[in-house]
């Protein structure tokens, strides 16, 4: 009993510290009206980027992006890793009924039409590479659950989509170096810019969000398939 | 406004990551934190009357902050990543001692710790 009054000390003090530096820092520094037009002062034919997030994290603050994506890949290994299988157990058979079946027909291809708008429109409107991998795990995910986690596995084969991820990490790595190497400025300048608003501008932003999906869309679905075959069926 | 809701549910997921035992709720706890980060920052590139940050050229509209919306999105990611992990441990943890109570967990390693020592002494 006096352990518990001891913890909810520690976290009250926790709790109030914390509120007590951040109101002290916001009330030293209140952040300047000024400051957060910084990135939206720059000319858009900078990025060539409509979406001027996508342009800050595709373009200015790739590196983040990139070293994103590497903390990604190992969290996916490690959970590989940690739930690796064993023995090959026999798995029941848990498809849903017919009622579940028809609507997910129905709804993943919705799905995977909304990750590739997301992936190839990402530079000029609302979405972005990690938000269009995550949809159309969460599509593979419903089949998953609607047909029974033994024909979806069968179907995209864990063993070779890891390879896959491996490949698209390595391209994007490659793809991201690329214009250090034939004398461009270094990380982004290796295709035009295009005029904003455009598909075809923002340079090399269409590609990375497609590789990015592609990349979150097989290490999601790893991860998923790796809890569901360690707990035996969806 | 949208701040202080972010500042109350921070508090939450704190007192609940340090007073809770299930190791489960802890989790749980750690994505709330990560939630109100994440409404936080968003709440900081608000102004009043501000549009989502897509630009047109020659587009003048007064938009909301691009950059802690970028920012936001690494914290996204390193959170499903460390929740996937810890997810993992957890239940590494639960298949070997059949409890997700993290007091009874350090119990059972004590015991096991002294089970091993015993036949030194």
């Amino acid at each position: 009993m006096k352990r518990m009054h001891v913890r909810t000390l520690l976290a009250v003090g926790i709790v109030a510290a914390f509120a007590g530096l951040v109101a002290l820092s916001y009330v030293q520094t209140a952040p300047d009206p000024a400051d957060s037009q910084y990135y939206l002062a720059r000319p858009l034919s900078e990025t060539g980027a409509s979406n001027r997030v996508a342009g800050i994290y595709l373009n200015y603050r790739l590196i983040d992006t990139l070293l994103e994506v590497l903390v990604f890949s190992v969290a996916v290994l490690g959970v590989r890793y940690y739930l690796r299988k064993s023995d090959n157990i026999d798995l029941p058979d848990l498809s849903e009924s017919e009622v579940v079946q028809t609507a997910v027909s129905f709804l993943s291809p919705l799905a995977l039409l909304l990750c590739m708008f997301f992936a190839i429109f990402g530079h000029i409107s609302p979405g972005g590479g990690f938000a269009a991998g995550v949809i159309a795990a969460s599509a593979l995910l419903y089949v998953a659950i609607a047909y029974g986690m033994t024909a979806t596995e069968a179907r995209w084969d864990p063993r070779r989509l890891a390879f896959a991820e491996k490949a698209i990490l390595l391209s994007l790595l490659i793809f991201i170096l690329v214009p250090a190497f034939v004398g461009k400025s270094p990380l982004t300048d290796l295709l035009p810019k295009g005029t904003p608003g455009d598909l075809l501008s923002s340079g090399s932003i269409l590609i990375y969000n497609m590789l990015i999906a592609a990349k979150v869309f097989i290490g999601a679905w790893l991860v998923i398939a790796a809890f569901a075959l360690h707990r035996g069926e969806l | 406004m949208a701040a202080i809701v972010a500042f109350i549910l921070f508090g939450i997921g704190i007192l609940a990551l340090v007073l809770r035992r299930d190791l489960v709720i802890k989790l749980l706890a750690l994505g709330m934190i990560n939630a109100a980060s994440i409404l936080f920052f968003i709440s900081i590139g608000d102004r009043q009357g501000a549009r989502s940050p897509i630009q047109l050229p020659g587009d003048t509209a007064i938009l909301v902050d691009p950059l802690p919306q970028a920012l936001v999105l690494s914290a996204i990611v390193v959170n499903f990543a460390i929740l996937a992990l810890a997810l993992v441990f957890v239940m590494i943890l639960c298949e070997r001692y059949h409890s997700t109570d993290s007091t009874r967990i350090e119990q059972e390693i004590a015991r096991e710790i002294d089970v091993e020592e015993t036949p030194c002494l």
